[in-house]
């Protein structure tokens, strides 16, 4: 249980690939960080700076107060789960979740108390006597992060652990995770290039891109205020559709146009608008898929064609093109819909679709900035 | 008809496997016959009594173990134990040398690793045999030549077996690094990292090294003949036996060479064709890899 | 050459897209050889700035350091001693202390030695005594020589000892500044089995392979400047003496009667041993591909006893098995014998007496000797190409052939291209098989190197090895043939490296 701190951490490799800029984050006591972004943005060698496997080009991290730049990852007390698990082929599971303990002389019964303790939770007790590879994926994971419980070490850190798990798996795990998180009460940081594992786990989110941190906040921050483009695209799924538009001001209110149509930004982001002075002219606009609606003509409505029909169970994602051949996504749930619509929505067919001020996002066409919250 | 057809296409399929396959047996057994052909000679030979020079046929005419006994009374018996304990030397050491570099230079990143490495290939250009004036005078000087040349040869073997790395440490970089890094972060310093991790794991390939330098000394010529420098009671046995079939003593030596070299290749060959595992998985996996 | 673009090369025939294949090989040699050069450049541009690096650091260490600094430029380790660092620093001022004391009693002689090489030899001295004329030995060139190399080494190990003990106050300086605790030899200690483990690790090794390879190498490059030789032993009999490039021009000059001169040796037996590696390269190669492939084939049994008895060949020592299959060849032998019992022949066939034969002999020996080993590297790589790539190419409608000159044969060569090299190279060198099957025999009368004969098999190491034996043997000239063959190799390899299509990142295979 310790924060984790980290003052303008820089990792160059060779003197001329800087692979993490100036990274400045305060990860508080208990707390479960994650860092997301896609492959090569710096997270994971982050993460491994932390862990003492990668030495640190500049700045420094302290974990519990205590610099640790110059201290070999053996003396930082921290546990890790790798992504490929790193299991010790030649040992049993249970010699491979002792392994630690025995390094630090903990007596024998201790060490049987320990793992089968661990074991227990992660249930793997039927298999503490097998060889890693006789186990499936799901075990070996369970295996590993057993290996990292019982350290009780001051930080957590996990590289992309469920990456190698198929879908389902993947889904009980992240649910595991959860539990094991409040069962062992300690500071997590968890690297996964996955949204969604993201969203789920973090109490904080940090967006990294090209070794820059885009945004830290928490899945509810990240998800409504993106501070740029790239956090608006890369949170949530389908992704934020992206046009470019113009904002144009009528007196009190602001209106954008796209594709030919005229629709009000109404409500808080109206008002927000006008508080932050954002001047009129071209604006990045970004509706993210479930907030567009089906409607009637209209000049609110932009008119489409229908191409693909992704039935999803509980929704479908309408995949429209406009006139000008722009594609957009469209999220509906499916139970809003009556049977007649339902079948109606073929490939060809001709729809109308809208959406509200309040789920419009505002950004600079230039540096991509949102205009509202950047 | 159709049907008809498809079951004779079959039948061709099944046809033309088993032509080429007899082809290829047969390929394979003429290539067996031709590989063994020496060893059967040289087998033969070694108990051939009637005469001890070299004669056009195979099978000897009076059988008889007299060659082996011959063996016995002379300095066959020395060269034998020097060249075994070179061998069991060179083992121990070379493997302990060739793993320290191999694994070092597989798994650290220091600053001077690609310039050692490069310099190692430079180095290995300058043919071998260059060194060799240099080194029997100074091991002369130290008093490691002629009669006493077995130490001098077990010093000259280990000293630079650092530069055949390359197959071990082809075998090291497949074993992935995570391993060390889980190790690590489990409280492992680098030196526990290696012996309770990697070393277990290394198995094959310190099988095949320890194989490969146990093996080398006995097929040693040109730098153990340097050392010895016509000393019998130095000599290995690769400089001793070559001795037998010289212009002067094959006509007496010859039958002799073929026991001795029975003697020799019997213990080598049991020993290789039991660890042949390991050896297999050395050259194909270190070798093409390194 | 024309250079086309992706889709044009695509509109091309086959036969246009094979040509031009082969013509972007050739115009790549080039780009190849520049590659290498610059590779070389490169390292020099490295070590050049290395060192201006290296005076940079000393002065601005010593305009910046405080008192201890300033007195450890002197006095070495002193700073270490003076900021508690009592194990670093007693290394330090030890190895200062041995340093000069080895100058002072010994290196310097070595030194002021090595530019004469020498200077009074062996002579007779009256003996009022004894009233003979007794043998006295004056200096050592060998010696003389050995030890002047070593004293270098020497010396450049202290200039670098007292330039990391500069940089390391230096560095104790900084960590003081900021607040934080220097290492104690404790520390230094422990390191050396975690952070440091790799010097632990490599010291032995490196300076295995210091004193018995690079020191050796540097002083035969150095002989090769001398005239030491059998009748200049440098002690016995004449001492040595440096001689310039005489040797080099007598190696490669064309003065004289030019059939009768080293350069013509040189020549020929140098294209000899390219000819053999390069057969013998490649021969094991395609055939012990062949035969991996048949052993392996679908259906056939006894797998793993046919490659037991070819693998016999590697387990039993060379000596015993090349030594015994060139007796079996020779005039006398069982071949001979047989062939004539039979009546095929009525005189014994020269299979080692005439120089073709002798060498169509050596090279189909090394087949029977290379392939097993072949063999085993083929059967590893076989079967790790991926199954799907035969099937999809069989639904595909390929032939056995086909499928062999698309996938086998292009995914062996692209794995084993480094391996290839590396055979080549060690096959020019190759000293055992041609030194056991004939010992460079049968002599060509038409080649002639000072008192050493120079036989048809003769490779460049062999030659070079028999310069080296015998009472009359020219080390100055082995010398010379020794830094030949590193050039020739080393022109060979950075060429062929340039043009391997990704030379080996190391990192890929991890």
């Amino acid at each position: 249980m310790a924060t984790v701190v980290l003052k303008n951490v820089k990792k160059i490799y060779g003197g001329k690939v800087v692979a993490v800029h100036d990274f400045n984050l305060d990860i508080a006591d208990k707390e479960f960080i994650v860092f997301v972004g896609p492959s090569g943005c710096g997270k994971s060698t982050t993460l491994r700076m932390i862990a003492g496997l990668e030495d640190i080009s500049e700045g420094t991290i302290e974990i519990d107060g205590v610099e640790v730049n110059d201290l070999q990852p053996k003396d930082r007390d921290i546990a890790m789960v790798f992504q490929n698990y790193a299991l010790y082929p030649h040992m049993s599971v249970y010699d491979n979740i002792a392994f630690s303990l025995r390094l630090k002389k903990v007596p024998e019964d201790q060490v049987y108390e320990k793992v089968t303790n661990a074991a227990e939770i992660l249930g793997i007790t039927d298999y503490l006597l097998r060889k890693p590879r006789e186990l499936s994926g799901g075990q070996r994971q369970r295996v590993a992060i057993g290996r990292a419980m019982v350290r009780n070490a001051k930080v957590f850190l996990m590289d992309e652990p469920l990456s190698n798990l198929d879908a389902k798996l993947r889904n009980q795990m992240r649910a595991e995770i959860i539990l094991l998180r409040k069962k062992l009460d300690t500071t997590f940081i968890y690297v996964t290039h996955d949204q969604t594992e993201a969203m789920t786990l973090g109490d904080r989110i940090v967006i990294m891109k090209d070794g820059f941190i885009q945004q830290v906040g928490t899945p509810t921050e990240v998800f409504e205020r993106p501070q740029n483009l790239f956090v608006a695209e890369f949170i949530g799924a389908p992704k934020m559709n992206i046009f470019k538009t113009q904002l144009v001001r009528d007196g009190n209110r602001f209106y954008v146009t796209p594709f030919g149509t005229k629709i009000e930004v109404d409500g808080e982001k109206g008002k927000m608008l006008a508080e932050k002075r954002v001047p009129t002219g071209e604006v990045t606009l970004g509706v993210r898929p479930e907030h567009i609606v089906l409607s009637g003509p209209g000049e609110h409505a932009i008119p489409c064609t229908l191409e693909v029909n992704e039935m999803m169970g509980s929704e479908l994602h309408l995949h429209v093109y406009t006139e000008d051949e722009t594609r957009i996504v469209v999220r509906v749930q499916t139970l809003n819909l009556s049977m007649e619509e339902r079948n109606s929505l073929v490939a060809g067919a001709k729809l109308h679709i809208t959406f509200e001020g309040k789920v419009m996002h505002f950004f600079d066409p230039t540096t991509e900035q949102n205009l509202l919250f950047g | 008809m159709a049907n008809t057809k498809k079951t004779k296409k079959h039948m061709g399929i099944q046809a033309a496997n088993r032509l080429s396959n007899t082809a290829v047996y047969i390929i394979l057994i003429l290539i067996s016959i031709i590989w063994l052909i020496p060893f059967v000679c040289i087998l033969l030979q070694s108990f051939r009594v009637e005469s001890t020079y070299q004669v056009g046929y195979v099978i000897p005419r009076q059988w008889g173990l007299d060659n082996y006994l011959n063996l016995l009374n002379s300095d066959f018996k020395q060269w034998y134990i020097n060249t075994f304990v070179i061998a069991l030397f060179s083992a121990v050491f070379q493997t302990i040398i060739v793993l320290c570099m191999s694994y070092t230079l597989s798994r650290f990143r220091f600053k001077m690793r690609t310039f050692l490495m490069r310099f190692m290939l430079i180095l290995g250009m300058f043919p071998g045999m260059l060194t060799m004036i240099i080194l029997y005078r100074v091991l002369k000087d130290l008093g490691m030549t002629q009669a006493n040349s077995v130490p001098g040869l077990i010093l000259v073997y280990i000293a630079s077996s650092g530069m055949g790395y390359y197959v071990s440490k082809g075998f090291f970089d497949t074993i992935p690094k995570s391993l060390d890094e889980a190790a690590r972060v489990d409280g492992a310093t680098r030196a526990q990292v290696l012996y309770k991790i990697i070393l277990p794991l290394a198995k094959p390939i310190v099988i095949y090294t320890i194989l490969t330098s146990f093996m080398a000394p006995w097929g040693d010529y040109v730098f153990a003949r340097y050392v010895s420098m016509g000393t019998s009671s130095g000599m290995n046995v690769a400089v001793g036996m070559f001795g037998w079939l010289s212009q002067d003593q094959i006509n007496s030596r010859y039958t002799m060479f073929c026991a001795g070299g029975v003697v020799v290749a019997i213990p080598v060959t049991i020993l290789f064709l039991c660890l042949q595992k390991y050896y297999v998985e050395g050259v194909t996996g270190g070798a093409v890899k390194g | 050459m024309a250079k086309y673009s992706d889709l044009e090369y695509l509109k091309l025939p086959k036969w246009k897209r094979f040509l031009y294949k082969i013509a972007s090989f050739f115009t790549s040699i080039p780009g190849g050889i520049v590659n290498g050069v610059k590779a070389i450049g490169r390292f020099f541009k490295m070590v050049g700035l290395g060192i201006a690096h290296f005076f940079r650091d000393l002065v601005l260490t010593f305009v910046h350091g405080d008192w201890k600094t300033k007195i450890s430029y002197v006095v070495m380790g002193f700073g270490n001693l003076a900021r508690g660092q009592i194990l670093r620093g007693l290394l330090f001022f030890l190895f200062e202390v041995v340093f000069i004391i080895y100058m002072i009693f010994t290196g310097s002689y070595w030194l002021s030695m090595l530019p004469s090489l020498g200077k009074t030899g062996p002579h007779e001295v009256y003996d009022v005594v004894l009233d003979t004329y007794t043998m006295v030995y004056g200096d050592n060139s060998f010696k003389i020589l050995l030890y002047g190399v070593l004293t270098i080494f020497f010396i450049a190990a202290f200039c670098y000892t007292w330039y990391v003990n500069v940089k390391q106050n230096r560095i104790a300086e900084q960590i003081l500044k900021s607040g934080k605790k220097l290492k104690s030899g404790k520390d230094d200690l422990r390191s050396l089995v975690d952070d440091q483990f790799h010097k632990t690790l490599l010291a032995l090794p490196t300076i295995g392979i210091t004193v018995f390879t690079v020191l050796p190498i540097v002083f035969m490059i150095l002989v090769a400047f001398t005239n030491y030789d059998g009748t200049h032993d440098g002690y016995n009999n004449n001492l040595f003496h440096w001689v310039g490039l005489d040797n080099f021009n007598t190696m490669l000059g064309t003065g004289g009667d030019s059939s009768l001169s080293y350069a013509t040796t040189f020549g020929e037996v140098l294209t000899w041993t390219l000819i053999w590696a390069f057969f013998a390269t490649f021969t094991c190669y395609f055939l012990g591909m062949l035969v991996a492939m048949a052993i392996n084939k679908k259906g056939i049994r006894f797998k793993k006893g046919f490659r037991t008895i070819l693998v016999l060949t590697i387990a039993i020592p060379q000596f015993i098995s090349l030594l015994y299959v060139s007796k079996m060849f020779a005039k006398n032998g069982i071949v001979n014998g047989m062939l004539m019992d039979i009546h095929l022949i009525s005189e014994a066939l020269p299979f080692w007496t005439e120089g073709t034969w002798a060498r169509v002999m050596v090279i189909l020996v090394n087949i029977w000797i290379g392939i097993p080993y072949l063999m085993l590297i083929a059967t590893g790589i076989l079967m790790n190409i991926p199954a799907d790539l035969y099937e999809s190419a069989k639904i595909d409608g390929a032939s056995a052939w086909k499928q062999y000159t698309k996938i086998t044969l292009p995914y062996m060569l692209f794995i084993t291209g480094p391996y290839l090299l590396t055979s080549f190279t060690g096959n020019m060198n190759n000293f055992n098989v041609i030194y056991l099957l004939t010992t460079g025999l049968p002599t060509n009368p038409n080649l002639w190197s000072g008192a050493t004969a120079v036989g048809y098999t003769d490779l460049l190491v062999t030659w070079l090895f028999n310069m080296t034996t015998g009472a009359e043997s020219s080390y100055y000239m082995a010398s010379v043939v020794g830094i030949l063959i590193f050039i020739v190799v080393a022109v060979i390899s950075l060429v062929v490296y340039g043009l391997l299509p990704s030379v080996r990142n190391e990192e890929d295979f991890q």
